[in-house]
Formats: structure tokens, C-alpha cells, sequence
């Protein structure tokens, strides 16, 4: 079963790679909204600041592309990336809860009026 | 100690408050196009998933970004040689141009 998931998953992986620079790494959205009371406090307020170390607003995440936002919060969790609330909070995230974020988060941006170049 | 305290706040708020360098639309324009359209778009909508899309973005947050990877405090190999080229002036100036084109982005709940 593992394997088949394992190997299911790895398709999955290579043919979204394969087929188009849109593919995003499979998430659920619907799962990803149950995480969301942990991102909130931040990223659900208009123009709210991080106070900590440095004052600048938090940014916006809704519409970004999913496959941005879960390297963002891998590289919180593994400590690439430094800002104390943020490697904190990608801590207590698995694998599967990042892409549900990601997939979540990317979704519903006013993004979907046609991108230009 | 309270009044103390709050002033030190309302402080340290007003010079947040500040931008350090006062930013220059055009002049942002102008770097965009030679550095970082390619990857990012002219207008800030990416269409390359690993490359974020940018539109509409705060600024303080653009320019935070540039000063870490060009100070390396945040790791990026491709990043690290393009906010290395930008001086202080530029990475204001990048970042007020980006955040004034339309929103692609949106704060989410």
C-alpha cells in the first residue's frame, strides 16, 4: 500500500512537472483551511505588522503560487529561512499539511483575471 | 514607566512608519526590467510556480526579502546574485514598483 502510494504520489509529481509550469504540489485545499487558525493572526489582517525583529507588514499570500508557498514553509521548518514565528509554525507542520496550505492559500487570489507577461 | 513605555512604542512605531530611502516608481521600473521581469513578470504575475508572483505585494515586505538575500540572511542561489547587483536606492525603489502595479495578491483568511 505504502508503495503504491509512494509510487502514485511520484507520477503524480513527475507528470504535473511534465506537464506544465501551472502544477502545483498536490494539495487539498479543504484540508489546508482547517490549518489556517494558525496563519490568520498574521496573514488575515490587513496591513499587519510583524513586530518582531523587524517592523514590516506580513505579506499577502492569498493567489501566490502554491508551489512558492510550501518551499517558503519548508525552508521555515528545516531552518533556511529565519523568523522566529514563522520556523515555529512550519515546525508543527508535516509534509501533507504544507501542501494542503499551499494548495489552500493559492487558491481564490484576484489572480484568476488573465495574467499578462 | 507606563507613558515611558508608550512613548518608546509610538517611537520605534513612527520611525517604522519612515521609509529609510524615499522610493522612485520609475526608477524601479527601469531596474525591474532589467533584472527581475524575466522571472517575476513586468507587472509582478509570475507564471513560473516557483517563482512568487509579486503584484500588489507590500512593499516593506518586498524590500525586507531583498536586503536578506542580499545580506544571505535568507538562502537563495538564484536570488542571492540578482539583490547582490542591487544597491540600497534600487531594492526601494524595486519594491515601491512591484507593490504599486495591480494586486495579483490578496490577504486570505
Amino acid at each position: 500500500m505504502i508503495r503504491y502510494c509512494v509510487l502514485a504520489t511520484f507520477t503524480l509529481v513527475l507528470s504535473a512537472a511534465a506537464s506544465a509550469q501551472t502544477a502545483a504540489p498536490a494539495g487539498d485545499p479543504a484540508k489546508g483551511r482547517e490549518l489556517t487558525r494558525m496563519c490568520e493572526g498574521c496573514h488575515g489582517i490587513e496591513g499587519w505588522r510583524t513586530a518582531f525583529p523587524e517592523v514590516y507588514r506580513v505579506p499577502k499570500l492569498g493567489g501566490q503560487h502554491a508551489t512558492y508557498l510550501a518551499q517558503a514553509l519548508h525552508e521555515y521548518k528545516s531552518g533556511d529561512r529565519s523568523h522566529p514565528s514563522m520556523r515555529a509554525i512550519a515546525g508543527s507542520l508535516s509534509d501533507a499539511d504544507i501542501a494542503n496550505l499551499a494548495a489552500y492559500y493559492a487558491q481564490g487570489g484576484p489572480q484568476t483575471r488573465t495574467a499578462s507577461k | 514607566m507606563t507613558t515611558h513605555l508608550q512613548a518608546t512604542l509610538l517611537l520605534a512605531a513612527s520611525l517604522a512608519a519612515l521609509p529609510a530611502i524615499a522610493a522612485d516608481v520609475a526608477a524601479g521600473q527601469a531596474k525591474v526590467k532589467e533584472v527581475c521581469q524575466a522571472c517575476h513578470g513586468l507587472d509582478g504575475n509570475s507564471q513560473t510556480p516557483d517563482y512568487p508572483r509579486l503584484g500588489g505585494q507590500y512593499p516593506d515586505y518586498l524590500a525586507k526579502a531583498l536586503r536578506d538575500y542580499k545580506s544571505g540572511a535568507r538562502k537563495n542561489p538564484i536570488m542571492a546574485g540578482f539583490a547582490a547587483a542591487l544597491t540600497a536606492k534600487d531594492i526601494e525603489d524595486v519594491a515601491a514598483y512591484y507593490a504599486s502595479q495591480p494586486e495579483v495578491l490578496a490577504r486570505k483568511y
